[in-house]
C-alpha cells in the first residue's frame, strides 16, 4: 500500500511540467555555481602563491632583519566553493611588524568590487533560497490540491490508512526532490574533484555534513509544505500562506535578528571607545600633574623657613626619594591607562560576542539561519574565521618579531645603522649591510590555523538539533492535521 | 432474474440505520433516515438538490461523521471500522476526477491497486475500460484533456475492476451522453446480475424506474416515499416524484414504507 502510494507521488512529481521546469533550473544554478566557484578558488590559489612569493622575495632582498617587511595571507579553503560565507568580506592580508597590530586587509570584494555588485551565488545560498522555495512549490498543494481535484476523495473511498497516505505523500515528495538534489550535488562534486581542487578527508567529512544539513533543510521545508496543506482547504490560501512564512523565514528574519540584536545590546564603535579612552588619559594626566604640583608646593612648604644651606642639605637628603614617589605615580597613571584601555577593549568585544549571541539566537527561529550558519561553521568560513585568522597571525607575528630580534642582536646590529668609534680607524658608521640577502631557511613560516573537523561539527550541532526539531514539529503537526481533515 | 432475487434471504450488503445528520452550521442534512441494499438489488435515491443523498454516501464512505445512526457495509460499521468496511465497497462520485498528469490507464492501474486489486493485466484495464465504452485511442492520453464524461467511464471502469460487492454511485451519469448513459444503464444491470449490491443518486427519474429494484425518495433529508420496481408498474414516478417534494402524501405513505421490510 505506501510502496504503491509513494511510487504514484514520484510518478506524479517526475511527470509534472513543474518537475522538468525546477530541475532545468537547479541544474544550471547549482553547476554554473560550482563552476565558477572552482575557478574563484584557483584564481584565489594563484594570487594566493604569488604573493607569498613575493613576499618571500621580498624578506630576501631586505638586508638585515630590522627592515624586513612580512606579511602574510589568508589561504584560499576548498570549501569556499560550496559555502563561500564571510570568505569574499574578510581580508587575505596581513602585515606582520612588531609595531603594528595584526589586521586582515583588502578583502576580494574590496579589491573587485564589481563583483560586490552582483555576489557569488553558493551552493549554500541555492539551497537555502531557492531550494527551500522549490520544496515549497512541490507541497503546498500536496492535500488540499487533491481535495480540490477530487482525487482524495477518490483515493479514501478505498481502504487507505491516513497515516500511511501522509507518510507516503511525505516519502513520495521527499524522494523526488532529495534524490535530484542528491544526483546533481555529486555532479557538481566531480566536477570540482576533475577540476582539480584539492579536497582534503576532512573535506569530504565536511562536504557529507553539508549535504545532509542541506537534506535537513529541504526536509523542513517539505514539511511545512504539508503542515499548512493539511490546515487550509484551498491550495491558493496555502501557497499566498507558506509564500509568507517562506519571505519571512528565508529574507526578513536573519536580517531582523541582527538588526534586533544590534537595538537590544549596545556595542559602541572604535570612535566611541578611542573617545573613551583619551578622555581617560587626558583626565589622569590633569589628575597627575595638579598632584605633582600639590606635592611640590607641599615639598617647598617643608622647607620654609629654612636658610639656603639648610635647604639645600633637606633637598639633597630627600630628592631621591621625591624622584622615586615621583617616578611611581607616573608609572602609576600609565599603568591605570593601559589596564583602561584594555579594560575597553575587552568589555567591546564582550558585547560584541554578547550581540552575537543574541542575534544568532533569535535568527535560529527561522531555519534558514540554522542552515546558514551550520554551513559556514561546516566549512570554516563563519564569522569566527576573521579572528580565528587573526588570532594564529598574531601568534605567529610574536614568534616572527621574536626571530627577528634575536637575529638582529646575533649579528650586533639595531636595525638602523651603528656608529662604531675606533682609535685606527677613526669614526664608521655601519648601516648593517651586509652585502648579501638574508638567509631566510631558519625564519618562522605562517601556517594557516586549522579548523579540525570534529571541532566544525561540534560547532553545528545545535543547527542540526535545531533543524530535527523543526522538522519533528512540522511533520506531527501535519500529521495530527491531517488524521481530522475533512476529505471533502 | 428478480425471481433468483427474491428466493434468497441474505443479509444487507449496504444499510442505513436511523442515519441522521446535522452539520455544524445546524443544517439537518439527514432525518433517521433508514435504507437497505440486499445483493443483486438497485436502489436509487431520488431527491432535489440539497436532500442529503451526497451526505449519505459520504457517511457510508467515512467520509463525514453521522450525527446519529449507523451505515454499515457488508455489516461493518464504516464509521468504527471505516478501513474494513472500504474493502467491500467501490464508488464513483458525481464527478470524477483523476491525475491530470497520468493516462488514463495509469490512474486506472493506481486507483485499482490501491482497491486492492494488483494481479490485473493491461487486457483486463482495456476490457474494463471497453465495457466503459472509452474510445481506445483514449486509453494512454493523458488525464488532463479528457471531457467530463471521459472521466466518469473511468471511473466507472475502476469501480468495476476493484470487483467490491457494493457499489455506491452518487450521479454516475452526470456528463454521460446519451449513448454512454444507455451503455451505462446496461453495465449496472449486468453488475446487479452478478449479486452486486448498487445504491445510487440520481436526477434521471426514467433511467431509475427502468433499472432499479428500488427506489426511495429524499427530501430535506428525510425518506418520505419508497417504491419497489413492481410497485411503480404503471405509476407516473415524476408525477410522484414532484407530489413527495412538494410535501404532499407524507402521512399516508407509511404502509409502502414498511413493504420495503418484506423484501
Ligand atoms: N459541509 C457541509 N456543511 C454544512 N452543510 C452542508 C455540508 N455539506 C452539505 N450540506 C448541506 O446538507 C444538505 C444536503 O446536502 P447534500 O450534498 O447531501 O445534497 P444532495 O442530495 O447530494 O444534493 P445534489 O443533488 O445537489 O447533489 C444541503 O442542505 C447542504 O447545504
Ligand atoms: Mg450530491
Amino acid at each position: 500500500m505506501i510502496k504503491l502510494l509513494i511510487e504514484k507521488e514520484l510518478k506524479n512529481i517526475l511527470l509534472s511540467p513543474k518537475f522538468a521546469a525546477t530541475f532545468l533550473v537547479c541544474s544550471i544554478l547549482i553547476l554554473t555555481s560550482v563552476y565558477i566557484g572552482v575557478q574563484e578558488y584557483h584564481t584565489a590559489v594563484a594570487q594566493y602563491e604569488a604573493n607569498q612569493q613575493i613576499a618571500t622575495q621580498d624578506i630576501a632582498q631586505a638586508t638585515n632583519w630590522g627592515s624586513v617587511r612580512n606579511q602574510v595571507h589568508r589561504k584560499p579553503n576548498p570549501m569556499q566553493v560550496f559555502v563561500s560565507g564571510l570568505h569574499f568580506d574578510v581580508g587575505r592580508v596581513s602585515r606582520i611588524s612588531g609595531f603594528q597590530d595584526v589586521k586582515l586587509t583588502r578583502s576580494p570584494y574590496s579589491d573587485e568590487t564589481l563583483f560586490a555588485l552582483f555576489r557569488f551565488i553558493d551552493l549554500t545560498f541555492i539551497v537555502q533560497v531557492v531550494l527551500s522555495l522549490f520544496a515549497i512549490l512541490f507541497t503546498y498543494d500536496a492535500i488540499n490540491g487533491e481535495r480540490e481535484n477530487g482525487t482524495l476523495k477518490l483515493a479514501f473511498a478505498n481502504s487507505v490508512s491516513r497515516a500511511s497516505y501522509l507518510i507516503s505523500k511525505f516519502a513520495g515528495v521527499w524522494i523526488g526532490l532529495i534524490i535530484p538534489l542528491l544526483i546533481l550535488i555529486l555532479i557538481a562534486l566531480l566536477i570540482t574533484t576533475l577540476m582539480g581542487v584539492p579536497i582534503s578527508g576532512g573535506d569530504w567529512v565536511s562536504i557529507s555534513s553539508f549535504i545532509g544539513l542541506s537534506v535537513l533543510y529541504v526536509t523542513f521545508f517539505i514539511g511545512i509544505g504539508l503542515l499548512v496543506s493539511t490546515i487550509t482547504r484551498k491550495s491558493s490560501l496555502s501557497f499566498l500562506l507558506l509564500l509568507v512564512i517562506w519571505i519571512g523565514g528565508v529574507l526578513i528574519l536573519p536580517r531582523m535578528s541582527v538588526m534586533a540584536s544590534g537595538q537590544l545590546v549596545e556595542v559602541e564603535s572604535i570612535a566611541q571607545i578611542e573617545a573613551k579612552q583619551e578622555a581617560y588619559q587626558k583626565a589622569r594626566w590633569d589628575e597627575y600633574s595638579s598632584t605633582i604640583s600639590e606635592t611640590w608646593r607641599k615639598r617647598s612648604q617643608e622647607m620654609e623657613g629654612m636658610d639656603d644651606a639648610e635647604r639645600q642639605a633637606y633637598r639633597d637628603e630627600k630628592e631621591w626619594d621625591w624622584l622615586e614617589e615621583d617616578d611611581a605615580a607616573r608609572k602609576q597613571v600609565q599603568q591605570d591607562i593601559t589596564e583602561n584601555n584594555r579594560r575597553l577593549i575587552e568589555e567591546t568585544s564582550n558585547q560584541k560576542k554578547l550581540q552575537e549571541r543574541v542575534a544568532f539566537s533569535l535568527a535560529r527561529i527561522s531555519p534558514a539561519s540554522s542552515f546558514r550558519l551550520a554551513a559556514m561553521n561546516i566549512a570554516g568560513t563563519d564569522i569566527d574565521m576573521k579572528s580565528r585568522y587573526e588570532d594564529s597571525m598574531r601568534e605567529y607575528r610574536d614568534k616572527f618579531t621574536d626571530f627577528t630580534q634575536k637575529k638582529q642582536s646575533e649579528s650586533g646590529s639595531r636595525g638602523g645603522f651603528s656608529i662604531n668609534v675606533d682609535s685606527e680607524s677613526g669614526v664608521k658608521i655601519d648601516f648593517g649591510r651586509d652585502d648579501q640577502t638574508l638567509d631566510t631557511s631558519e625564519m618562522p613560516q605562517y601556517s594557516a590555523p586549522v579548523l579540525s573537523t570534529s571541532n566544525a561539527l561540534s560547532k553545528s550541532i545545535l543547527d542540526f538539533g535545531l533543524l530535527g526539531i523543526f522538522i519533528i514539529l512540522t511533520f506531527g503537526g501535519a500529521f495530527i492535521s491531517f488524521l481530522r481533515y475533512d476529505m471533502r | 432474474m428478480e425471481t433468483a432475487n427474491e428466493t434468497i434471504k441474505q443479509a444487507p450488503l449496504l444499510e442505513a440505520r436511523n442515519l441522521t445528520k446535522v452539520y455544524e452550521d445546524g443544517v439537518k442534512a439527514l432525518d433517521n433516515l433508514n435504507i437497505k441494499v440486499m445483493p443483486g438489488e438497485i436502489y436509487a435515491m431520488l431527491g432535489g438538490n440539497g436532500a442529503g443523498k451526497t451526505t449519505t454516501i459520504n457517511i457510508f464512505l467515512d467520509f463525514i461523521q453521522p450525527t446519529n445512526g449507523n451505515a454499515f457495509i457488508n455489516g461493518i460499521d464504516s464509521n468504527s471500522d471505516p478501513l474494513e468496511a472500504k474493502k467491500n465497497v467501490a464508488f464513483v462520485s458525481e464527478n470524477v476526477q483523476l491525475y491530470p498528469n497520468f493516462t488514463a490507464m495509469q490512474n486506472i492501474d493506481f486507483f485499482v491497486r490501491l482497491g486492492g486489486k494488483s494481479n490485473y493485466k493491461r487486457s483486463d484495464y482495456e476490457n474494463a475500460l471497453n465495457r466503459v465504452g472509452l474510445q481506445s485511442e483514449a486509453f494512454d492520453k493523458k488525464l488532463r484533456d479528457f471531457s467530463k464524461g471521459m472521466r466518469q467511464k473511468c471511473g466507472i471502469a475502476i469501480a468495476i475492476l476493484k470487483n467490491a460487492p457494493a457499489i455506491l454511485l452518487d450521479e454516475p451519469t452526470s456528463g454521460l451522453d446519451p449513448k454512454a448513459g444507455k451503455e451505462f444503464t446496461k453495465l449496472i444491470g449486468e453488475l446487479r446480475d452478478e449479486g452486486k449490491a448498487i445504491l445510487m443518486s440520481t436526477h434521471d427519474i426514467f433511467r431509475a424506474k427502468e433499472i432499479s429494484d428500488h427506489v426511495g425518495i429524499l427530501n430535506n433529508g428525510e425518506l418520505v416515499a419508497q417504491r419497489t420496481n413492481a410497485e411503480l408498474k404503471g405509476v407516473n414516478l415524476e408525477q410522484l416524484y414532484v407530489e413527495y417534494m412538494a410535501g404532499y402524501m407524507e402521512e399516508t405513505d407509511q404502509n409502502l414504507v414498511l413493504t420495503n421490510d418484506l423484501n
